[in-house]
């Protein structure tokens, strides 16, 4: 389980974040939701070892994100926002490049990425350079990355960018497929409706302090105004990040 | 809208210039201090020779206007090569450009904005470096002020007839084969040319020119200073220009400058007009990708790197960064340029006038020094660069159970290694062609062995301790503050290595000429003690640095 305890992120004057707590636990789609500039970011960024907290600690299994960076970015697949890869591999390597350095196995490897650029409309592509790949493209590289690892936590930073409307039903399908297996998926967006259906809890960040955290239905009741009328997370996200 | 353009240009090098930071301040003043004085030199060395050539009795005066017509030939050229290769990138693949397609702007004024940055890039440097050749013409010939202004009238319209060239030739050529292998191929053959321009003229022994008792007959000397250098390039007014101007010809000197101006204006004319055909169709074809079929095959890499486990994780990281190198084009133009200087090096050595068995094995020993200097340029473009061109992908290796250590020696293989070859190659043949001693051939192979090693790690550290993973370009990288603080680091090790090794190659040389007691074996332990702790202090200090800076790096 993911468990994040008083972190908080200073740049420069700057508190991006402000003393955040969650946990997440196994098997859990948790979205992390907020407006621009309010912190997803940073936490995910902070959870997958990428940058340091200025304070606070974040536990991966019980392994701490400061004192065992390694370790921990071995159980963490990440993908952020905006996919850049090495323009100058073909598909095909790129998997292999991944598959190496987070030692899986040669001949799993060998068997397994063919199928991952075929689950992923990606095998006529596959041997191109990834300079001629789309955004969207690119996005299901990564995530076919991920799936070639099987890591215990998977943080998406604003998964959907760029993925067609059949890209994104299978990526959906997937998630619920690996959080079935006890995969945690940790998920920064702004599709509030697709947060909704996918996800089993969720957290709201703004101006780096956490505003309100539960299960989907709790956020949206403490979001309504009290009159029992049924509402979507988007009404309830309006009125928490405002009120 | 053209203004409009123009103005956002100015806002953002405002902006740039109120916003620096105090210690940003600090490192500008150091950077112009520094380049200052390098120009300061460059003047000086050029008043030396201007001086003397001036001074040579009856063709004096010829001779310099001579090299002046030569020098702005070069200028001239290096301008339509540099504006080749540039036009490519800001023409076609600027950052911005798919943005400003996508807005209401006339195609003729976008066009004329990315001409103005490709005149600009192509030929600032070249303007800064021939600036002090001007002002030592000028002291030396006891022009005025209104010389300067003169100059600078009539340099615009040349540098920006030379620019046009490499603009009319890019939307052309992207016109024609509108696709980004044109891009590639262009880069190739226009660092060729550089390359052939450079051993050409290198093989042609320009010192000639002040050895007039080499060419055979004084007359043909005397006809070749008074012909005409290419009369009918923009070089060659502008000489005639400055030439008019010095002997009060005003008459012919308006005329030179009619021509620089007429011809700019009417080739501009036309390329805008022809950027309305052209430009669109060409910018469209560039952003198509290249088609590339891989193979699925293992690298070799990656079988060593199931043999040898403890290495495993360097040798992936190398795979991934040779085939970026090896399929980079902009690479294969830097590997031209240096095959280019390695043959006009060893071509320099083989020219030299010297003698004496003894003189010889002395300039092999001082030439450790010079062809550590070029390692440390070498080295200031491949190895300095490798930490930050991993880039906007760093996050990938960042987010990775990847050491830092690891990352970094991999760029060390697969940077420092060749760059070690080339030092290698210069020294071995340096030794050979000036048929260096025993002594002399094994201290100086052994000291670029090592020290070749020792500026790659000092790269790699400092890179690793100014990383910028946003750069565009490699030129960006190795032009910032970290690359000057590399090349003066570099400098000074190899100023202490020749200094430190002078001892002993000075009892070397007491013993060829029969001093007794000869060697001085306490000072030699010294020098080698010295040697020892100065390579570990240049390896060890920028790499743990590096280390350290890379892990708190925040991207």
């Amino acid at each position: 389980m993911i468990e994040i305890k008083n972190l908080t992120k200073v740049f420069s004057q700057t508190k991006a974040l402000d003393n955040v707590n969650l946990k997440v636990g196994r098997g859990e789609i948790f979205a992390f939701l907020g407006p621009n500039g309010a912190g997803k970011t940073t936490t995910v960024k902070i959870m997958s070892g990428i940058i340091m907290p200025t304070s606070g600690c974040c536990l991966v299994y019980g392994k701490d994100v400061v004192k065992d960076v390694l370790a921990v970015k071995k159980e963490i697949a990440y993908i952020p926002d905006e996919p850049f890869v090495y323009n100058k591999l073909s598909g095909y390597e790129f998997l292999r490049f991944i598959g190496d350095i987070y030692n899986i196995d040669v001949d799993f490897q060998k068997k397994e990425i063919p199928k991952l650029l075929e689950m992923f409309d990606l095998s006529k592509e596959g041997d191109e350079l990834l300079e001629s790949y789309s955004h969207g493209m690119r996005q299901k590289l990564l995530i076919a990355a991920v799936l070639l690892r099987k890591p215990r936590v998977i943080l998406f930073d604003e998964p959907t960018v760029g993925l067609d409307p059949k890209s994104i039903k299978k990526f959906k399908n997937l998630l619920h497929e690996l959080a079935s297996k006890g995969t945690i998926i940790f998920m920064c967006t702004h599709i509030l409706e697709m947060a909704e259906k996918l996800c089993t809890k969720a957290a709201i960040i703004n101006s780096g302090r956490i505003i309100a955290e539960g299960s989907i239905d709790e956020l949206k009741r403490k979001g309504s105004s009290g009159g029992g009328e049924k509402q979507s997370l988007e009404d309830a996200f309006l009125k928490i990040t405002e009120g | 809208m053209f203004i409009l353009l123009c103005r956002r240009k100015i806002l953002s090098l405002k902006n740039k210039i109120l916003h620096f930071s105090r210690w940003e301040i600090i490192k500008n003043i150091v950077f112009i201090s520094v380049g200052t004085a390098l120009l300061s030199l460059l003047y000086y060395g050029f008043w030396r020779l201007l001086n003397y050539l001036e001074n040579v009795e009856v063709i004096g005066p010829v001779l310099s206007w001579k090299l002046t017509g030569m020098v702005l030939l070069i200028t001239f050229a290096m301008i339509v090569v540099s504006s080749i290769i540039i036009s490519m990138t800001t023409l076609y693949y600027s950052s911005d450009l798919k943005f400003l397609f996508s807005c209401p702007i006339k195609m003729r004024f976008l066009f004329m904005d990315k001409s103005m940055d490709t005149i600009f890039y192509s030929s600032w440097t070249l303007m800064l470096a021939i600036l002090p050749y001007i002002i030592a013409l000028a002291r030396v010939k006891n022009f005025g002020i209104l010389f300067y202004i003169s100059y600078f009238a009539a340099i615009i319209p040349f540098i920006m007839i030379a620019a046009a060239f490499g603009i009319l030739f890019s939307m052309v050529i992207m016109y024609l084969f509108p696709s980004s292998r044109t891009r590639d191929i262009t880069w190739i053959i226009g660092s060729l040319s550089v390359g052939f321009v450079y051993v050409l003229f290198r093989f042609s022994r320009p010192e000639r020119l002040i050895r007039p008792n080499a060419l055979e007959v004084v007359a043909q000397y005397i006809n070749y200073l008074q012909s005409p250098t290419a009369e009918y390039l923009p070089s060659w007014w502008l000489t005639k220009g400055m030439m008019s101007f010095a002997s009060g010809h005003w008459g012919d000197f308006a005329l030179y400058f009619f021509y620089l101006l007429s011809v700019s204006i009417m080739v501009y004319v036309f390329i805008i007009w022809l950027s309305e055909k052209f430009y669109q169709k060409g910018f469209s074809g560039a952003q198509s990708g290249v088609k590339f079929r891989g193979n699925r095959s293992d690298f070799f890499e990656q079988k060593l790197s199931t043999k040898i486990g403890f290495l495993k994780e360097i040798f992936i990281v190398v795979w991934k960064d040779r085939l970026l190198f090896l399929r980079d084009a902009r690479y294969w133009t830097q590997i031209v340029l240096i095959v280019s200087l390695i043959l006009v090096y060893l071509f320099s050595i083989k020219q030299l006038p010297l003698d004496s068995q003894n003189i010889k094995s002395l300039v092999s020993f001082l030439n450790v020094g010079v062809a550590g200097f070029v390692i440390a340029a070498i080295n200031l473009r491949f190895v300095f660069p490798a930490v930050s061109l991993e880039g906007k992908s760093y996050w990938i290796l960042r987010s990775s159970p990847v050491k830092t250590e690891t990352l970094m020696a991999a760029k060390l293989i697969v940077s420092g290694v060749p760059a070690m070859l080339v030092a290698v190659i210069l020294v071995f043949f340096s030794n050979k062609l000036l048929e260096a001693d025993f002594f002399i051939s094994f201290l100086t192979f052994a000291t670029i062995i090592i020290s070749s090693i020792v500026v790659s790690v000092m790269a790699i550290g400092i890179g690793a301790i100014f990383p910028d993973f946003s750069m565009e370009n490699i030129h960006q990288i190795e032009s910032s503050y970290g690359g000057f603080l590399y090349m003066a680091c570099a400098m000074g090790y190899f100023a202490l290595v020749v200094g430190l090794e002078s001892w002993p190659v000075q009892m070397h040389f007491a013993q060829i000429y029969g001093r007794p007691n000869a060697w001085d074996f306490e000072i030699v332990s010294f020098c080698l003690i010295f040697f020892i702790i100065l390579n570990l202090t240049a390896v060890l200090i920028p790499w743990k640095m590096g280390v350290r800076n890379l892990k708190k790096h925040e991207i």
